[in-house]
């Protein structure tokens, strides 16, 4: 008798995955029909989930402090707690003491001297230096003035601007104001909340649960703070690169490649074009073929020393990775999933990572067992 | 028997030392640095101000040495079979340092054609430099994929 190609194990699979797709697409359907119902209850889970998701991130930053403290005998836990967050917060404020006075003048000193400039450039020199040629600006300026295309565009994106804003501003304050009591608590109750969380897995998954848990920690953890320090190395380096080349708002630049490495290989990128746009610009100062090449080295500097250095081989994951990832978790969740596209492939990977070895974990018991029987 | 060629594992007190007086001989341009980003030299004497600097770099330094010798039994028996995180702090002081050396550069001399030359042969020094020390001392293997 022939063998079947399929056996009925991988059938009775295959269908159990069916009916769990078409269950799922039925769950989607009806879910739907509710939409009004689904968003007051996605508004309510978003509302509780963005302040305790920014809490765990500044745990995982700031736990292995109290640990390293608690190791020294800098104890018990109030304590040393209280001295991780007075730092922690002292450090924030002083960060917006001393910075946001220098950037906010180098803002003032942009618009009173050099935008003038800018608009006046664009107005009466920008014709004859176009790349494209006189004809061409001709065309385009008249399409501009003819279509009132730009007013069009800042009469729609201005009111829609300041109703996004402002309606993200109170869950914004909310968070901030929620954000370092939540911290205080979970940083305090640290290891009996993760004990509480890892109860309520089935005691057959437990051991794996906390083994996954942790390794999530700790990677997500090291990657976040490796993040930190990278914005701060790069933004300082870039700052003071910056001021010898002579670049004038070196500041207000240097601040933007600090704040812009949140967002891996493309950070830089996005970084390097208002300086080098200015440059263009500008009548005194460095050229923009100089600032293109402080901006190569810096991503040639971030990419070689900098990135392995402080984030670790054991974390780095590879860039197309990176880049689908940014991409992916960037339409799916705005501003906010470019930010966490990394951390979450991060996680991703630990979780695919964890699989793998447990797999390899059955697959040799199961080995073991056969050679002892 | 123990191979010839096994690297020698340093213990805790060599590379501290060495992270230690390699952060002294930095101090002044890696404060200058810092300085130099806020305009301090337009608010104290440049002169006075590197006068201090290593004034307080040498007693830092003198104290730092004592501290080391009192620890010197404990920390020889601490060993570890690399120092990357020593090496990493090295290699994120010398990128500030060799910034702060073209500050100091600037200060002195004020020609700033020759900056992308000097800040070219400071990095080969202090490159060449970081790979000997990471490759004796830290027990770095820089070909390995760690």
């Amino acid at each position: 008798m022939r063998k079947p190609s399929v056996s009925d194990e991988t059938l009775n699979r295959i269908l159990k995955y069916l009916g769990i797709l078409l269950l799922g697409f039925g769950v989607i359907l009806l879910a739907i029909q509710f939409s009004d119902f689904w968003s007051w209850i996605l508004n309510a889970i978003k509302a509780v989930i963005i302040p305790l998701s920014l809490a765990y991130i500044g745990a995982l930053i700031l736990y292995p402090l109290i640990k390293y403290l608690e190791k020294k005998g800098i104890g018990p836990r109030g304590f040393s707690l209280g001295l991780v967050f007075i730092l922690a917060v002292g450090l924030i404020f002083s960060a917006f003491y001393f910075f946001t006075p220098l950037i906010i003048e180098e803002i003032k000193n942009f618009f009173a001297d050099d935008f003038p400039v800018i608009v006046d450039y664009i107005n009466n020199d920008l014709r004859e230096e176009f790349i494209l040629g006189t004809d061409i600006y001709d065309r385009i300026y008249n399409y501009i003035s003819e279509t009132n295309v730009i007013a069009d565009t800042v009469d729609q994106f201005v009111p829609n601007l300041i109703k996004a804003v402002s309606s993200a501003l109170l869950p914004i304050l909310t968070s901030v104001a929620i954000l370092p009591i939540l911290l205080i608590f979970y940083l305090n109750d640290y290891e009996v909340i993760n004990e509480r969380l890892r109860a309520i897995v089935p005691k057959k998954h437990e051991k794996n649960a906390a083994e996954l848990g942790s390794r999530l920690n700790k990677t997500v953890g090291a990657y976040l703070r490796g993040q930190l320090l990278l914005m701060i190395v790069l933004g300082a380096v870039a700052t003071i690169v910056y001021k010898i080349i002579g670049l004038k708002y070196y500041f207000l630049f240097g601040f933007l490649v600090g704040v812009t490495n949140i967002i891996p290989y493309f950070g830089l990128i996005i970084a390097a074009v208002p300086p080098i746009i200015y440059t263009f610009i500008a009548t005194s100062g460095p050229g923009p073929l100089l600032v293109l090449l402080v901006n190569v080295v810096l991503q040639f500097f971030e990419g070689n020393i900098f990135q392995p250095l402080i984030m670790s081989h054991q974390l780095s994951i590879h860039p197309i990775v990176i880049i689908i990832s940014i991409l992916f978790f960037g339409s799916l969740f705005g501003p906010l999933g470019v930010i966490f596209a990394s951390p979450i492939a991060a996680s991703i990977r630990v979780i695919y990572q964890f699989f793998r070895d447990l797999r390899k974990e059955i697959e040799q018991n199961k080995l073991n067992e056969a050679k002892g029987s | 028997m123990i191979k010839s060629n096994r690297p020698r594992i340093y213990s805790k007190y060599e590379i501290n030392c060495i992270v230690f007086l390699y952060t002294m001989v930095l101090f002044v341009p890696l404060i200058l640095v810092f300085t130099y980003v806020f305009n301090i030299e337009y608010t104290f004497d440049l002169n006075i101000l590197l006068l201090a600097l290593l004034a307080i770099d040498v007693f830092i330094t003198l104290i730092g040495v004592i501290f080391l010798r009192i620890k010197r039994d404990t920390l020889k028996r601490n060993v570890k079979i690399n120092y990357q995180n020593e090496f990493y702090y090295l290699v994120i002081i010398s990128v500030f340092g060799l910034l702060g050396f073209i500050v100091l550069y600037q200060y002195f001399f004020g020609i700033t054609e020759y900056i992308p030359s000097i800040f070219v042969l400071l990095l080969v020094i202090f490159v060449y430099t970081l790979i000997k020390l990471g490759q004796k001392y830290f027990n770095l293997r820089y070909q390995r994929k760690i």
